[in-house]
């Protein structure tokens, strides 16, 4: 049987149905969780349907930049492994940096005439198992991480010191991220300070013109501004 | 105006239903999270199982082991920062959405955060949480929406799109960085320089990789609760001289 009728087989789309199912089906289960407990937090009808308008906005350009990476990788790991790895934990490009080397662990490489089902079976126990470790974190810690936080929004002014830390720790973690790309290249640099632009006007004229749904789309607007600078200039 | 003792009695009740409606949220996303990311688990180790010992294609557990290595030396650090560091953002079922979808940095928390900044909820209290719930869901979905045809016409699609354009694509990481950077800083934009000039010291600093986004959090954290800290102290003597 040839690799690629291995990669593309019928038990492997089924558990790949089956993975996406259960995401889907988590969704659902916490926006609806999220409707029933969405007055007690004081939010409005309206402010959760923008919520998630602005959620799935947000997520267009991400996902987008998935597809290219995506794509690259079903040619060389087949169809159903490649959704599911990127359906659930981890996103393309770890996907595919993981499948390289396991790869050349088995002392092969991705897409030559000796990658057999062997090295693709080393991939899927790579990536499969690899995944795992951010959900057995996530499955055993998250609940000790909400009892932390309870007790620290417990003491006095316990909420604003969270709003502070929370902030500090996201502007920590994207200053790095944002700061780590700049120094790639000039046209990076170029790239983030025009969607900084972009963002900070499309702000300011949401909230000078009163218009809500201008901010839903500000971090759209800035990947679409600074992906053509990144076109003309790159 | 005073209240009379009935409406404080009314008004404490709301409070404690508003607690219990709350907690039961958070009760609720435990369970459904540990049950749906405990099946993705089973399933997980079920794949490879099948392919070594079902169909036999077991490429000998010395393959597997260095290969195994190679991947945690790259993500290993990963599995406990991530899921430790964005809490504070993501909240309880935040966390259990973002780390069964993935694409967090690039995906979840850029969604999470812009839909708590259009509402005007703050991260890490109530309504955030439950604003970020709501933005990932919906992020979540529009993934797998794009994914699917992708996955079904992928190699046509690639095709169709120019070289130069695909190309281009490489910037969409700086560009989310650069707005999710801005809108978070909008309300606070001296946290905002803080994380940045800490970002830029650590791409110059000879630390290993996987620390430096972690020790870059940890310092702007540090300095900006000092800072807080400083000016509610700076405020409250500031009143007190006033009322003298």
């Amino acid at each position: 049987m040839p690799i690629s009728e291995i990669m593309n087989s019928g038990i492997l789309w089924v558990f790949c149905l089956l993975v996406v199912s259960i995401v889907l089906f988590q969704g659902v289960v916490f926006v609806r969780s999220a409707y029933q407990a969405r007055s007690s937090v004081g939010m409005t009808e309206q402010e959760a349907r923008s919520a998630m308008k602005t959620g799935a906005i947000a997520a267009i350009g991400p996902a987008l930049g998935n597809i290219i990476i995506a794509v690259s990788l079903m040619t060389l790991i087949g169809n159903p492994l490649t959704m599911m790895r990127s359906a659930i934990i981890g996103s393309s490009a770890t996907e595919s940096l993981g499948a390289q080397m396991a790869s050349s662990a088995y002392g092969t490489e991705l897409g030559t005439a000796d990658f057999g089902p062997e090295a693709f079976t080393t991939i899927a126990w790579t990536l499969c198992i690899g995944g795992t470790g951010w959900l057995l974190v996530t499955f055993f810690f998250t609940k000790s991480l909400g009892s932390f936080q309870k007790k620290i929004t417990a003491r006095k002014n316990g909420t604003k010191k969270m709003v502070v830390i929370s902030t500090a720790a996201m502007l920590g973690a994207f200053g790095y991220f944002a700061a780590n790309e700049a120094v790639k290249s000039s046209s990076h640099t170029l790239v983030i300070l025009t969607s900084i632009g972009i963002t900070i006007i499309t702000l300011l004229a949401a909230n000078k013109l009163q218009k809500n749904w201008l901010k839903e789309w500000a971090l759209g607007f800035a990947i679409v501004g600074g992906l053509t600078v990144g076109y003309f200039i790159g | 105006m005073a209240k009379t003792a009935e409406q404080i009695a009314v008004q404490e009740q709301v409070i404690e239903t508003q607690e219990q409606t709350f907690e039961a949220f958070q009760t609720n996303a435990h369970f459904w999270g540990r049950l749906t990311i405990g099946c993705v688990i089973v399933l997980s180790a079920a794949l490879p199982l099948y392919l070594s010992f079902v169909k036999g294609y077991h490429p000998g557990w010395q393959a597997i082991f260095a290969a195994f290595v190679a991947y945690i030396a790259l993500v290993g650090f990963a599995w406990v920062i991530e899921p430790v560091s964005y809490y504070a953002t993501l909240g309880v079922s935040g966390t259990y959405l973002s780390f069964l979808t993935g694409n967090i940095a690039n995906m979840c928390l850029p969604s999470a955060a812009a839909a708590q900044h259009v509402i005007g909820a703050d991260p890490g209290t109530r309504k955030g949480e439950v604003a970020a719930t709501l933005a990932i869901a919906a992020a979540s979905f529009m993934n797998i929406a794009v994914l699917i045809p992708v996955i079904l016409a992928g190699s046509y699609i690639l095709s169709v799109i120019p070289e130069s354009v695909q190309a281009a694509f490489t910037y969409i990481i700086p560009a989310i960085f650069g707005g999710m950077m801005t809108q978070l800083a909008m309300k606070k934009p001296l946290f905002g320089v803080i994380g940045i000039v800490f970002g830029i010291l650590m791409t110059q600093l000879p630390i290993p990789v996987f620390f430096k986004g972690l020790v870059c959090m940890f310092l702007t954290v540090i300095i900006c609760v000092l800072l807080e800290n400083y000016q509610t102290s700076k405020t409250t003597t500031e009143g007190e001289m006033i009322h003298e």
